[in-house]
């Protein structure tokens, strides 16, 4: 937060912890408990207990704890400007250092170039949703490839939405939108299901005291008009097949992906280990299982693949809006376009003035 | 009947010699008991009366041996058609609740606890939640002691009155008798008990004031500790206390039941004595961290709730939060935004409630309400969502629950010694709590929690255990129950969790200067007195001294206004007309007295025939709170006459009236006055802890005194004192001289104010003198 956090002043007393009383061997009570055989630095209680094994700081001195007088959630800090930056660069070097094998640096560069490459993407274009159309058998069209083959799709979209549920939660979330898709229609549910991932990353989104269908209803309203400023920028032919639409939050967009690329990271990795863990502890149907999680795996490895625009089931940090809205593009909302309107103006100039040759000698200085 | 009762007489005898005899033995008078309920008929259960009351003499249990009893026998006794506590025919509902207890888990080792019982004086009992235990176990015990034969009772503890009650009631169903007769409860301020009561549910603090004048507990032969996992400061106390009764008096039985989770703290602490666990009816919980930490846990905890709503199968959400405020405010929010969901998508209705202790009871009960149903037929299915403080932790069990929300925050009670602070505030629960919150959502079948926090947040960041109340509160009162129980050695009192040494400290010398321990530390009469209020040491002394202020009819009323909770309503919606309100019963020099007006307008208007509810509801004052202090104050009041206070009052028309009230307040709460800041008009400093605090903003002191006496300190955002009432800085000199003794002072503001008055008053005196 740094300088842009809310001013908290507090006045403290000379001497806020009272150690002036604390520190004071003649009061009633420390000369009580010393008559009774108290030393200072002891514990109170029976000689020699034996459950003084259990006891802890909480017993010697009052419990201290931390004022919280904000909403911030269990594990979170505040960011106090002092954490370093560009770091990036040097992870290669300090990773040799460590003693770190090659292939583990690489594929850490390689996902560091992941985060870097998704980053910009999702930051200049936005990503765009689509919801499954079925499988192109020959020359028809099926619903399903095969029975197994059902839950796989939506199953894709849980693991990015329940981060840090175990493989095996993969397999039954499979089986519940199985179910599910029984009573629901296609679209319906990936709406669903959409809702549900973007919830997660939403949910580190500073700007949430309104509410967030008010927002959705905004923002259809809205889309309309913004849809027709960005199409030239953004549809680049990509947009055909989608069905749906979304929004991105441009605000804390760099933010939220970040995290949610760690997050992933996070998530291979537990996933990959409970499946060697789970293996083992697995009994009965586990085979059945097993393989759902082989190719929960592999969706998920493929969903971190860095093709945002025709992956189905990438985990973008965008958020969705209804199905039924109409619109596939991400609109990209008022604060952000109109940076996109000085930059499209940029881009404009500078194919003009490549395109001109008298310009581009006049550039590079090259007397004709 | 009489073949009967031979027959079991046998199995007795067969106890007796063999194990292995019992069983065949009781399996062929099981047999018997068939044919003979065979042959009875309910429907002509009126014909038999007669029969009914002629065995009404000689009971079923006549023929059990004390503490030597099976289930087996037992179990025959309940399924009698003549109750054998009553002799009176049991009711038709009798025999269904009789059906769903033998279905609970304790049920099935029934046989196990009792022999375990008998093998030894202490036991443990770990039971999960919905095992049974509360109801069950206090009941396997009455069959065993028998209470008639020795006419000692059977006690269980609650840590709360509410579970005293309502476990008392159902107890009373179960066994098909009268609650308040055969089975009755006692609570602070409220006995239900009659004398042929035979099993007593109680709070622990209730037992505890109990054993003040029975220092070995001589009426009871068996002491059941409940929840004592909870550990309350009443609890442990109790703990400490049956532990060295039981090395006097052999023939108490104790047993603590606690969840599983320090089970082997508590065995180490009883000698290791033996462990008897019942699994509960659990199902498996998944649990959910989020990746990275929550910038704001309340949005996340609404947006998961909403999540939970729209993507999950059917099933409750509970969702931990940490107070009023907030829950009231998650609840409004997750209304709105369902209402916006099921409008713009197809999604179920959601019920939303919120839970925290301050809700009045009929507002607490709609949690049991059923989920709603579907919006059309075939539609999502509809669910309740529960918005609760970690009373839905452990002590209110809600069935249906699927879905915990968990942010890991909880306002605890935490007391400084060093300021003198005790106060509520959020902190981060521990991970035994965290666990109890994600085992809610396995009640009735495989659930989820979701956890606002990361895996790593649960390792590193929260404690194992929350910290027992004894090491989290101020002792004074502690102290001197200890004293007045017999305690002498208050050093090695063998506490499970010694409190901190400062904190024994500070509540000795407060206990010192008021007066209720002499120099050496031994009970006074006053403090002997005090201890017989149920109440804080500083009210209690200050109830004792108001005749010699000429007032204790007024201090009674305020005392008993400052042990309930508050009674000026706030509603968010209303708070300039509630503000205006207060207005009409403020009294310039402070809130005490404010109260106090407040007071006797509800007793003038009680007794002008008005409907005292609509008029509490015009008045923005809390009719139940209300009415709890006017049954506080007549409790209080027959303490005061059993022990000859009087109950006195200077005449309203008297210009001292309010006066003689605030030197009053003093007499108790001398140690609770702060100065202004000379420089700041705003900043007070309190006396010799040398605090800066602020005068909380719902005060109705608008000018700035320069002395006031406060009645709480309490930590918010900043440091406020509440309830307070301007005084002058004579009566402190006048009143607690030991106290306000000037050398003792430390250098400063307060020393010197003090020491002009004191020079004012010798002037004075001096000036009387020379006239």
């Amino acid at each position: 937060m740094g300088l842009a956090a809310a001013k908290n002043k507090r006045r403290l007393g000379n001497d806020p912890n009272n150690t002036k009383w604390s520190r004071n061997t003649d009061s009633f009570g420390q000369k009580l408990l010393r008559a009774q055989g108290w030393e200072p630095g002891q514990y109170l209680g029976a000689k020699d207990a034996a459950h003084a094994e259990w006891h802890t700081e909480a017993n010697s001195s009052h419990i201290r704890v931390v004022l919280k007088d904000d909403t911030m959630g269990l594990g979170a800090k505040r960011n106090t400007g002092d954490e370093c930056t560009g770091l990036n660069a040097f992870q290669n070097l300090l990773g040799r250092l460590n003693g770190k094998s090659e292939d583990v640096i690489e594929a850490e560069q390689q996902a560091r170039d992941d985060v870097k490459r998704n980053l910009y993407v999702e930051q200049k274009i936005g990503t765009i949703r689509f919801v499954k159309g079925g499988w192109l058998v020959g020359d028809v069209v099926k619903e399903t490839l095969a029975e197994e083959d059902e839950g796989l799709p939506p199953s894709g979209s849980k693991q990015d939405s329940a981060a840090t549920s175990s493989a095996e939660d993969t397999s039954k979330s499979e089986k519940k939108s199985k179910k599910r898709k029984a009573e629901k229609e296609g679209d319906d549910k990936v709406s669903k299901k959409d809702k549900k991932s973007k919830k997660r990353k939403s949910e580190d989104d500073v700007d949430s005291d309104d509410s967030r269908s008010k927002k959705k209803a905004k923002k259809s309203k809205k889309s309309k008009k913004d849809d027709e400023a960005d199409a030239a920028n953004d549809s680049d032919g990509a947009t055909t097949s989608a069905v749906e639409s979304k929004k991105s939050r441009k605000e804390k967009k760099e933010k939220k992906k970040s995290k949610e690329e760690k997050r992933e990271k996070k998530e291979k990795r537990r996933k990959e280990k409970a499946s060697s863990s789970g293996s083992g502890t697995e009994t009965g149907d586990s085979i059945s299982r097993e393989k759902k999680r082989r190719k929960g795996d592999k969706k998920d490895k493929a969903s971190e693949s860095p093709a945002p625009v025709t992956q189905p089931t990438v985990s973008a940090s965008s958020t969705s809006t209804p199905a039924g809205s109409g619109y596939s593009t991400p609109t990209i909302s008022d604060s952000t376009s109109a940076r996109y309107l000085s930059r499209r103006r940029f881009i404009a100039q500078k194919t003009m003035a490549f395109s001109d040759a008298t310009a581009l000698n006049q550039i590079f200085m090259i007397k004709s | 009947m009489s073949d009967y009762k031979s027959d079991s007489s046998d199995t007795k005898g067969a106890k007796r010699s063999m194990d292995d005899s019992i069983s065949k033995d009781s399996k062929r008078v099981k047999t018997n008991g068939k044919e003979k309920m065979a042959d009875y008929n309910p429907y002509l259960a009126h014909m038999y009366e007669g029969e009914g009351k002629a065995a009404g003499q000689k009971s079923i249990l006549d023929t059990f041996t004390r503490q030597k009893t099976t289930a087996e026998q037992a179990s025959k006794a309940e399924d009698l058609d003549v109750n054998p506590w009553t002799n009176q025919p049991h009711s038709q509902q009798y025999f269904k609740i009789l059906q769903t207890r033998r279905d609970l888990p304790v049920s099935k080792q029934r046989q196990e606890f009792l022999d375990m019982y008998h093998s030894t004086q202490i036991l443990v009992f770990v039971g999960e939640t919905g095992s049974g235990k509360t109801t069950q176990i206090p009941q396997y015990v009455l069959f065993d002691e028998l209470p008639y034969q020795t006419g000692k009772l059977i006690a269980c503890t609650q840590p709360r009155r509410v579970a005293a009650m309502s476990v008392a009631q159902r107890v009373a169903n179960e066994l098909d008798v009268e609650l308040g007769e055969e089975v009755g409860y006692s609570i602070r301020f409220e006995n239900k008990t009659g004398p042929k009561t035979m099993l007593k549910y109680m709070t622990d603090g209730q037992l505890l004031r109990e054993s003040m004048h029975d220092h070995d507990m001589s009426r009871y032969s068996c002491i059941i500790l409940d929840e004592a996992h909870e550990r309350t400061l009443a609890t442990d106390i109790l703990m400490a206390l049956l532990k060295q009764i039981a090395a006097r008096r052999k023939d108490l039985k104790i047993i603590v039941m606690s969840a599983t989770l320090d089970a082997q703290k508590f065995q180490t602490y009883f000698y290791d004595a033996p462990l008897l666990a019942v699994p509960g009816r659990t199902h498996p919980v998944e649990i959910f961290y989020t990746p990275e930490p929550e910038r704001d846990y309340l949005e996340a905890s609404v947006r998961t709730v909403l999540q939970i709503h729209a993507t999950e199968p059917e099933g409750d959400i509970l969702l931990f939060l940490t107070g009023e405020e907030e829950i009231e405010d998650a609840c409004r929010r997750i209304s709105l935004e369902v209402d916006d969901m099921i409008r713009e998508s197809d999604a179920g209705p959601m019920k939303v409630y919120p839970l925290y202790g301050t809700l009045p009871p009929h507002q607490q009960q709609r949690i049991f309400d059923k989920a709603p149903e579907p919006l059309r037929k075939g539609g999502r299915p509809g669910r309740k969502c529960i918005v609760a403080t970690n009373i839905a932790e452990t002590s209110l069990t809600i069935d249906g629950i699927v879905y915990v929300v968990d942010p890991g925050f909880s306002k605890q009670k935490i007391y400084n010694p060093r300021s003198r602070v005790e106060s509520l505030l959020v902190s981060p629960i521990s991970k035994a709590s965290a666990q109890q919150r994600a085992g809610r959502a396995g009640r009735t079948r495989p659930g989820k929690c979701f956890r606002l926090y990361t895996e790593k947040a649960f390792k590193k960041e929260l404690i194992e255990q929350t910290y027992p109340e004894i090491l989290r509160s101020n002792l004074a009162n502690t102290v001197l129950e200890l004293k007045k129980l017999g305690v002498e050695d208050l050093v090695h009192f063998d506490l499970m969790d010694p409190p901190a040494p400062e904190t024994m400290m500070r509540a000795l010398e407060e206990l010192n200067y008021l007066a209720c321990l002499d120099d050496d530390g031994e009970l006074t009469r006053l403090g002997s007195l005090a201890s017989e209020f149920p109440l804080d040491p500083a009210l209690a002394v200050m109830l004792i001294s108001s005749p010699e202020f000429y007032c204790s009819n007024e201090m009674l009323s305020i005392t008993s206004l400052l042990s309930v909770p508050q009674i000026f309503v706030r509603p968010n919606n209303a708070r300039k007309r509630a503000d205006e309100m207060k207005q009409q019963f403020a009294h310039p020099d402070g809130d005490h007295l404010t109260l106090l007006n407040a007071y006797h307008a509800y007793k003038s208007a009680e007794q002008g025939g008005q409907d005292v509810k609509q008029w509490c509801h015009e008045h923005f004052l809390s009719f139940r709170h209300l009415s709890s202090a006017d049954n506080v104050r007549q409790q209080l009041r027959r303490i005061m006459e059993t022990h000859g206070i009087e109950l006195i009052s200077t005449p309203f028309t008297d210009k001292n009236y309010y006066t003689n009230i605030r030197r009053a307040l003093l007499a108790g709460f001398f140690m609770q006055v702060a100065m202004r800041e000379s420089s700041n008009s705003k900043v007070y400093k309190t006396v010799k802890d040398d605090q800066l605090v602020m005068i909380h903003p719902s005060t109705v002191v608008t000018s700035p005194y320069d002395w006031v006496v406060y009645n709480e300190f309490v930590l918010t955002t900043k440091q406020y004192v509440r309830t307070v009432t301007n005084i002058r800085p004579e009566w402190l000199l006048e009143i607690a001289p030991v106290y306000y003794d000037v050398d003792t002072f430390e250098k400063g503001e307060i020393k010197s104010a003090l020491t002009r008055i004191t020079d004012k008053i010798k002037r004075r005196q001096v000036l009387k003198g020379s006239r």
